[in-house]
């Protein structure tokens, strides 16, 4: 099957003549959660950044169900079919939650049923948000700011999600649930994840393949199943000390 | 001497006025809450406001339609800040540019010259007034200039619009979304560049709709846009920057400060009063009364 996402070569950063991806080339097979890990600083969330175009690659190619991204801007990256879940905190805390879905179903404002339909679905999928609607999305705890920034990029049924640390920052005991929430957007949408972790343990268990990211290239790749513990620490290892 | 009837009519007055500064105000805090910078030409684009106001109900409406003139003056203010917005400001997110602050104050005071500049070569320095035929009003016992009383009402309607078009609109939306979150409204597919002209549009525009209001109250002339701008900016410290409630509460308070200070105190010394009461914030709460300590983009 031909990949839904394929990333050739990139080469991007964040000030010219200092390349943070340096050759990076990668394939997303459809309906695959794909894990990128690596060292910090590897490149892992300029990557998505890239992807979703707030970053220019100036050389190499990035396609999308076949077509060229790469010179687009975000909010066309988004038509497309590409949410991006960043690593930040993205809810926006001064909207209601329900406010905050409708921003996450900003591509569907001319559509209002199609709007009603799918934030009805997203209440369905995560119940917690259904009764707090009418709260201020500032007052959700950690756990629940990443409920709600995941199911705002469910409202335009994305054929990819960029997801980048979900569980950065989250007590130990909310990462299960975290990696519940990106299950539920796979299932619910029978969608595709790029995701992004530094929690590799956990993060691999929830993998189909896995590609390491080291220097701005990729280090090495496989299905998970090919990335033991000892392994991705012997990897690890190899990176850090070059 | 102090007397009930006076301090009323002092008190309205203080109001009306303040109703018609927090219009202007509200257009600084808005823009710079979107787009993250300060205007500092606005006063010039309250002077096109008035200028616009004062041809078209001098040569073309007549003053019993001040308030068409007023609309199309808001129009017309509106428009020369969209069309603008993508030469000055735009490069400040897509030039490169890393200093945006100091970009941004260099360009819009250049643009503040030039129109200021234009304003006088085409006019000269003459004063205008489109005239009026709207007379006292009675309040009450107390009386009341009808073209200010006209113009607070028409400001107040203003605001109603303007947040209505805030809570109501997916425009709304998403410009209250952007003053929180830049990244966060273009991951959700906003064309933020496009934002950010709609957003400076509406900003001058309100200062344009307080200068056509405000024409045949203050007078029409090149550099009638500097005391309402210092205004503006005296309101925006008092009330927070970045805060629209602040905004409206602080424009009325100057507005009342001034009007008291006047009448009870001593008259010459109006504009005084504003910064006595604006020193007295900085004192008591140095990030405004409905100011945050720090804001995060």
């Amino acid at each position: 099957m031909s990949a839904l996402l394929e990333i050739a070569d990139a080469h991007a950063g964040y000030t010219s003549g200092v390349d943070i991806l340096q050759g990076l080339t990668l394939s997303v097979a459809p309906g695959s959660l794909t894990l990128v890990i690596g060292p910090n600083g590897a490149g892992k969330s300029t990557l998505l950044k890239t992807v979703f175009g707030f970053l220019r690659p100036h050389r190499g190619e990035i396609a999308f169900k076949g077509e060229p991204i790469g010179r687009l801007g975000p909010a066309e990256i988004k038509r497309r079919g590409i949410a991006y879940v960043p690593q930040e905190i993205n809810v926006f805390p001064l909207l209601t939650i329900e406010e905050n879905l409708r921003m996450g179903g900003w591509l569907l404002r001319r559509d209002p049923a199609g709007l009603r339909r799918q934030m009805d679905k997203i209440y369905a999928s995560f119940p917690a948000l259904a009764g707090r609607r009418r709260e201020a999305a500032g007052n959700l705890s950690g756990g629940q700011g990443r409920m709600l920034s995941v199911a705002r990029e469910m409202m335009t049924e994305p054929a990819l999600m960029l997801v980048d640390e979900p569980t950065a920052g989250l007590a130990p005991n909310l990462v299960d649930q975290v990696y519940a929430h990106l299950q539920t957007a796979r299932r619910v949408l029978d969608a595709t994840i790029l995701l992004v972790d530094q929690n590799v343990d956990d993060a691999i268990a929830q993998a189909d393949t896995v590609y390491m990211v080291n220097l701005g290239r990729i280090k090495a790749e496989g299905p998970a199943a090919s990335f033991p513990p000892e392994r991705v620490k012997a990897l690890v290892q190899e990176c850090l000390l070059g | 001497m102090f007397s009930a009837e006076l301090f009323t009519q002092s008190l309205i007055a203080g109001i009306v006025i303040g109703i018609i500064y927090a219009l202007m105000a509200l257009g600084i805090t808005f823009i710079y809450s979107i787009v993250k910078m300060i205007n500092w030409a606005m006063g010039e684009f309250y002077m096109l406001g008035s200028f616009v106001q004062y041809f078209l109900v001098v040569g073309l409406l007549g003053p019993d339609l001040w308030w068409v003139a007023a609309l199309l003056s808001a129009a017309a203010v509106f428009l020369v800040g969209w069309l603008i917005e993508p030469v000055l400001i735009k490069p400040m997110f897509t030039g490169g540019i890393e200093r945006r602050d100091d970009y941004a104050t260099v360009v819009t005071i250049a643009l503040l010259l030039l129109m200021r500049n234009l304003a006088t070569a085409l006019n000269g320095p003459y004063q205008r007034s489109p005239g009026t035929n709207l007379g006292t009003v009675m309040l009450g016992p107390l009386p009341e200039s009808g073209a200010r009383l006209a113009a607070a009402l028409c400001a107040l309607a203003a605001m109603v619009l303007f947040w209505v078009l805030l809570k109501k609109t997916w425009l709304g939306l998403a410009l209250r979304a952007s003053s929180q979150s830049r990244v966060g409204v273009q991951i959700a597919g906003v064309d933020i560049l496009r934002l950010d002209q709609v957003a400076f549009g509406i900003g001058v525009g309100l200062a344009g709709v307080a200068g056509a209001l405000l024409a045949p109250v203050f007078l029409v002339f090149p550099t009638n846009g500097v005391v309402t701008t210092t205004k503006g900016f005296e309101i925006i410290v008092i009330g927070g920057l970045g805060s629209i409630p602040g905004a409206v509460v602080a424009g009325i308070l100057l507005g009342v400060a001034e009007s008291l200070g006047a009448a009870f105190i001593s008259s010459p010394y109006q504009n005084a009063y504003g910064f006595v009461l604006l020193l007295a914030v900085l004192l008591i709460k140095p990030s405004g009364l409905f100011g945050e300590r720090m804001r995060h983009a």
